[in-house]
């Protein structure tokens, strides 16, 4: 097979890595908005437990997590595709980087804003949603979209589990045409190609957000 | 000789030049914006000149041209006869003809008092470490921080930190000094302590240019004081003349804003 | 209940039996990484065309997974004639890997020096070399030093990646330990603790630093 023909092999993995990076974002968002919001607002015994949640989801290793919950979940009876097992484990800890990112958010903003608010008579939760959240989800836009490509670079893990992302094709087609170096490239180039834009991209928000600055997640 | 670059050529007057600093017709641009504009100035050796003037005026940046660390696209600049590079003023390094204090002191925060002192003594004068502290603490007792020798910037006082600075700078015994804005970020009780060395200094016979804003000092210790505006030299006179009876109107209005 | 808290408890020692491996790999990981990231940072900042390459180098590992350079590594050096252990060849994938994030770690660690010690650097007549040596360097440490420390622990977080390759580390003997007992869960969640507790304690020696670190007075 050609290199041209072995990208492609890759890239038919990319309907797999998609939908598992999308049913990820199902858990991300979500996450982030609730645990970050909370945990900007609370404080004491509340703060500590949503901290720890947080936490346990951030500092886990990833890997782990994933084979932990796709063999322990049906000892406990709960029996889940390995699509929404990985869904939920990357999801989520791609959610407890995001909730830190919009933790941030908050905390960065001005608090004039907040007094004009309640000067208009908003009560906090309205104030939150709608003058705060929005805003520090624009400051923080870049780091969301860093944390994209983290989760669309973890997926790569899903093919541990069985799942035919491109990794798990280029594995397959390693064994099949024993050509490695074409094989690998190929693959390495796939990730690069569906990432690199989003990375573009990533640059001309920070540029038209007045220069946030983008703190990585730790992948 | 046609293909040597630009840097530094050398005039046939060399050495004999009274003339310390000679700018002639400097123009200088960032980017779209006139910084510079057409600037004729003479500084004779052991002359002290004062730049003063509204901020935007340029007074800053024509000494950081003067002491290489801004470039120039248009007019000469001579140190000692000598042409200074416009465009390249990375090339040369190595013994500077002037010393330089800076608004912000710029000591390195990771060494001592004594070891930023020897820094370039060390590496740029090549001279042995012992040699090197002598020199240094030599220096440091003239502007009295020798007992702070060891200690870090950060431990020191503003008005310390600036006298080393000082002392920093004149450790490598360069024909001019310059200052830009050298009090400006002092609290007043301690502005006093750097003018003192900053007039120990002048009448050790030191050629100076200095960009201030401390009227007293000009008046004291300049042989002319030059009032720059958008990037212009308006007028350049000695200091009984510019403070009571200023020749350009423009000064005039410059020292009734200033000295209320 | 299926899981047995016994028997996960005996899997205990055999894990922790290869902690040492563990380490090794991230310390040597971390330490290549900032090599590569260091140099990486030096030949961007170093000129028109080297900054170009540098910076696509950089964009180019950021945008592709760990994994992925794990299995090029290991398949496609043999071809070359380069065979390395599978522990060596999984520290020189993961210290390519962070490379890309050291890189900016670098950069914003040397961005943080004020412009102003380069002048005075520069008025003192002071070379390039020795201005880099002595006067930016050292400050760079200093700023770098948390950042690093954080990586560190992704790192760490990314050993298990290794077990893909036949490295004898946590997760790798979970699995032997599975494949001889025919249980998945205890040995999976033994090895995910113990490796969440060593990012744990990791964390806090970096808190500890940044503290150290943000306190202003000196020796």
């Amino acid at each position: 097979m050609s290199f041209g023909q072995l990208f492609l092999g890759v890239l038919g993995g990319l309907q797999v890595t998609a939908t598992v990076t999308a049913y990820g974002l199902l858990f991300a968002i979500p996450f982030a908005l609730v645990f970050g919001v909370t945990q900007h607002l609370t404080s004491g015994a509340a703060r500590i437990m949503i901290t720890a949640v947080i936490e346990f989801w951030r500092s886990s290793a990833v890997i782990i997590l994933l084979f932990v919950f796709y063999y322990a979940l049906p000892v406990f009876g709960i029996r889940l595709s390995a699509t929404a097992v990985s869904a939920l484990v990357l999801g989520l800890n791609t959610g407890a980087y995001g909730s830190q990112a919009i933790r941030a958010g908050l905390q960065s903003l001005d608090k004039g804003q907040l007094e004009a608010a309640s000067a208009l008579g908003l009560r906090r939760q309205h104030s939150m949603l709608l003058v705060e959240l929005p805003q520090a989800v624009r400051v923080m836009a870049p780091t969301f979209v860093n944390e994209l490509i983290q989760l669309i670079k973890g997926t790569a893990l899903v093919s541990l589990v069985t799942l035919s992302d491109m990794t798990f094709q280029a594995k397959q087609l390693a064994e099949i045409e024993y050509n490695p170096v074409g094989v690998y490239s190929a693959l390495l180039l796939a990730y690069f190609v569906v990432c690199y834009p989003i990375t573009i991209f990533g640059r001309w928000l920070e540029r038209h957000t007045g220069g946030a600055r983008s703190l990585s997640g730790e992948f | 000789m046609s293909k040597a670059p630009i840097s530094e050529i050398e005039t046939g007057e060399g050495n004999k030049q009274s003339k310390a600093i000679e700018i002639a017709g400097l123009d200088k641009w960032y980017g779209k914006f006139h910084a510079l504009k057409n600037i004729e100035l003479s500084v004779a050796t052991g002359q002290r000149v004062v730049l003063c003037g509204p901020s935007g005026s340029g007074k800053s940046t024509l000494v950081r041209c003067v002491g290489q660390l801004e470039g120039f696209q248009g007019g000469t600049i001579r140190v000692f006869g000598k042409r200074l590079d416009g465009l390249r003023q990375d090339a040369s390094r190595g013994r500077p003809f002037a010393g330089m204090v800076f608004q912000q002191f710029n000591l390195f925060p990771h060494l001592t008092v004594l070891g930023n002192c020897t820094l370039a003594l060390r590496r740029v004068l090549k001279q042995p470490a012992p040699t090197a502290r002598e020199i240094a603490l030599h220096h440091l007792d003239k502007v009295k921080v020798r007992e702070q020798a060891q200690k870090f910037p950060a431990q020191l006082s503003g008005g310390q930190q600036q006298r080393v600075a000082i002392a920093r700078a004149l450790c490598l015994e360069p024909r001019i000094m310059l200052f830009d804005e050298p009090t400006s970020a002092l609290d007043p009780e301690m502005v006093k302590e750097v003018l003192d060395v900053m007039t120990d200094l002048a009448k050790g016979g030191m050629t100076m240019v200095c960009v201030t804003h401390e009227p007293g000092f000009a008046r004291a210790i300049a042989d002319e004081v030059v009032l720059m505006d958008e990037g212009r030299i308006v007028e350049v006179s000695p200091p009984d003349v510019f403070f009571a009876a200023p020749k350009q109107e423009r000064t005039r209005q410059f020292l009734a804003k200033v000295l209320q | 209940m299926n899981f047995d808290p016994i028997m996960a408890l005996s899997c205990v020692p055999a894990i922790l039996g290869v902690v040492a491996t563990t380490v090794e790999v991230t310390l040597a990981s971390c330490l290549g990484s900032c090599i590569l990231g260091f140099g990486l940072e030096m030949a961007r900042r170093s000129g028109v065309s080297t900054g170009y390459a540098a910076r696509f180098i950089i964009d180019f590992v950021r945008s592709t997974p760990a994994l992925a350079w794990l299995y090029f590594l290991y398949f496609v050096l043999p071809r070359f004639d380069i065979v390395l252990p599978p522990m060596a060849v999984g520290i020189v994938g993961l210290s390519i890997y962070f490379s890309g994030y050291l890189a900016e770690v670098f950069k914003a660690g040397i961005d943080a020096i004020p412009q102003g010690q380069s002048e005075a650097a520069k008025a003192l007549g002071l070379s390039r070399i020795d201005t880099m040596a002595f006067v930016l360097f050292p400050q760079m440490l200093r700023n770098v030093a948390a950042p690093i420390g954080n990586y560190f622990i992704s790192i760490l977080k990314a050993t298990p990646y290794l077990a893909t390759i036949a490295v004898p580390e946590m997760l790798g003997r979970a699995f032997d330990i599975a494949s001889d007992t025919y249980r998945y869960a205890e040995p999976l969640v033994v090895a995910g603790v113990l490796l969440l507790l060593l990012a744990l304690a990791a964390a806090q020696l970096v808190r500890l630093l940044e503290r150290k670190l943000a306190h202003p007075s000196r020796r």
